[in-house]
């Protein structure tokens, strides 16, 4: 197992640049995902670590050795592709001991470990089936035993569950979370769903139009987005967005909107006194007021079991709220809402940046 | 769907006539006495089921040299048009190379000329290497006519085998040699089966090169010999001639059948994608 360093590195085809100054350390044992939306460039910048894309500038490093101009073969990775990429000519078996044999393992080794690889995710009955003899989530499973067998210094990830339906999506995160708890391989893991991205990384790299938005852990990510970017990105419904210019009286500070209405932001804010900003405000953050709220109207409600989702208009700019209480509101009611000021996030209205 | 099938059958049935009767002279000619041959009004039926017919005509056009020039040359010049078009087609649909549109342009444009136009030029190209009258300018050429289709052809299916497999056999460990003879090949067997048995029917049936390039007897393949059985003869020993078409059509008739499958499986997955 090994750390993985990523360098000011650079991506170019041709004139066009899809990655530009990408610096990342990745420590040993750590579940790094990187999450964008499509065309930001992440598996670009997974198949440059893997040794299937060359690196245009910059410095990939796997444990102390530089591997930008190492072929793949050599660079002791495993990688789990999201088509799941099996050797559709050889059983279950022949993919996962595809890389010993070619290794020149002696046989009693590679059953051993094919078996025990096998055994750990459940394929025992199936060794002997051939890929197309098998659902959706065998081959996921026979792709990660190919990666198991292999005992790499870092597992690489894209996209792997997309292909899955949504129930099996969620069952197989789960596996290959507690997977890297029990082996803590090194991994890097590629998705463009943000709830996986949230649910198994250790820290998330979120990257926008061949960038770096921002890095850190899932819930300092969603707590405290560095940008609007990041902050829309990640959570879903998504978070409030609501224009406004800063107003601070009586050591309260406040988002004015157009039509007057301030929406309490915690005093911290850097952002100073009449600058236009964007007030974000996760719906799950705000709550019913007693008295003197902030006036709404209620457009469309959507019941989703565990929530309600009511989406409202605010001063002529829409947003949305959770409830996990059962309100009996309709569109066009009028409610108050209010929420607490350290929950708001304060972004500058031009450069997007948290303030 | 059975109502269907049968007007479909209906609009067909001229076309399957027409195909269906030089086989049908063909058969009943090859297994005729020759005092029968030109009975007038023709009739379909025949006294004796004459095998004798075979056996004489053998001997007589010196049907087994003839198809062992042909086997040669069929052979060699698949194996030849398949050694050059795999690497070519490989390279065609896995790598980016300057040329490469104008090279698929050259190959397609190659198959839109006659080979009878080019035969003048062939023939003395062959002189000048002192090949004329030797199987071998044969293979060579039907090597070449072949070419441009089977690069295009198997270019075509390997581009439908996922990458991602290649990466997958380097990622464990596999050189660019070892993914290619352990994963990629495996993959294109159909297809190159399938384009395999094309050149060879093509290089099997071809006549107008062979007529040109080789001039001794002895040097014939099937086509040409059973065309001197009638070119410039006063008399034609049309239940020979029939007996010798009929045992050349044969084994591509079989071999055609057996592999059709393959063939439309093979050609549909190139228009698929």
């Amino acid at each position: 197992m090994a750390s993985v360093t990523i360098s000011n590195v650079g991506k170019a085809f041709g004139t066009m640049n899809v990655l530009r100054d990408i610096n990342i350390d990745i420590e040993n044992h750590e579940f790094v995902v990187l999450v964008g939306p499509s065309g930001c460039g992440k598996s670009t910048l997974l198949r440059m670590i893997a040794g299937l894309e060359t690196v245009s500038n910059g410095e990939v490093r796997i444990g102390e050795r530089v591997v930008n101009d190492v072929p793949a073969r050599e660079r002791d990775i495993a990688m789990v592709f999201q088509n799941y990429a099996l050797y559709p000519h050889m059983t279950s078996y022949g993919n996962m001991s595809f890389s010993l044999r070619l290794r020149k393992r002696p046989q009693p080794e590679i059953d051993q470990k094919v078996r025990d690889a096998a055994a750990t995710l459940n394929l025992l009955p199936f060794l002997e089936r051939s890929p197309r003899q098998l659902s959706g989530g065998q081959r996921q499973r026979v792709a990660m035993g190919r990666a198991l067998v292999r005992e790499a210094q870092v597992f690489l990830y894209d996209e792997p569950l997309s292909n899955l339906d949504a129930k099996l999506r969620v069952v197989m995160r789960t596996e290959i979370k507690a997977l890297h708890q029990r082996l803590k391989t090194t991994s890097i893991y590629v998705t463009h769903d943000q709830i996986e991205a949230m649910t198994m990384a250790d820290r998330i790299v979120v990257m926008n139009g061949g960038r770096i938005e921002q890095i850190g852990a899932p819930l300092d990510l969603y707590d405290r987005p560095g940008n609007l970017f990041v902050a829309g990105f990640l959570g879903s419904p998504s978070m409030n967005f609501l224009k406004g210019r800063m107003r601070r009286t009586q050591g309260k500070a406040y988002v004015e909107t157009e039509g007057g209405i301030g929406l309490p932001v915690s005093a911290a804010t850097a952002a100073a006194e009449n600058q236009p900003v964007i007030c974000g405000i996760r719906p799950e953050h705000i709550a019913i007021a007693g008295e003197g709220g902030l006036p709404v109207t209620v457009d469309v409600v959507e019941p989703t079991g565990p929530n309600i989702e009511v989406f409202f208009s605010l001063a002529g700019q829409n947003g949305s709220a959770v409830f996990t209480e059962r309100h009996k509101f309709r569109p066009g009611d009028r409610v108050a809402l209010h929420w607490q000021p350290e929950h708001a996030n304060v972004f500058d209205a031009e450069t997007g940046v948290r303030l | 769907m059975l109502k269907k099938s049968i007007l479909f059958w209906l609009i067909l049935s001229p076309l399957v006539v027409v195909i269906l009767f030089p086989f049908g002279v063909m058969f009943v000619s090859a297994f005729r006495p020759r005092e029968e041959l030109f009975t007038y009004p023709p009739t379909w039926t025949f006294s004796e089921f004459r095998w004798a017919n075979f056996a004489e005509m053998w001997v007589k056009t010196n049907f087994g040299q003839a198809l062992l020039n042909s086997l040669y040359v069929s052979v060699l010049s698949t194996l030849l048009a398949m050694i050059l078009s795999i690497p070519a087609a490989y390279a065609l649909s896995r790598y980016r190379f300057p040329g490469k549109r104008a090279y698929r342009t050259f190959l397609l444009m190659t198959q839109m000329m006659s080979p009878i136009v080019l035969v003048l030029g062939l023939f003395r190209m062959m002189v000048a290497l002192g090949l004329v009258n030797t199987l071998n300018s044969l293979v060579l050429t039907y090597a070449a006519f072949n070419m441009a289709f089977t690069i295009w052809m198997l270019q075509s299916y390997f581009s439908t085998i996922p990458r991602d497999l290649e990466e997958a056999a380097w990622i464990d460990g596999a050189g660019h040699l070892t993914s290619l003879l352990k994963v990629f090949l495996p993959l294109a067997v159909p297809a190159m089966a399938v384009t395999a048995i094309f050149g060879f029917i093509n290089s099997w049936n071809e006549f107008v090169l062979a007529l040109t390039m080789i001039r001794s007897s002895d040097g014939f393949t099937l086509p040409v010999q059973i065309y001197s059985q009638v070119a410039g003869r006063y008399q034609i020993e049309w239940h020979h001639v029939m007996a010798a078409t009929m045992l050349a059509t044969l084994p591509v008739a079989i071999v055609f059948s057996w592999l059709q499958r393959f063939l439309i499986r093979g050609m549909a997955l190139g228009a698929v994608k």
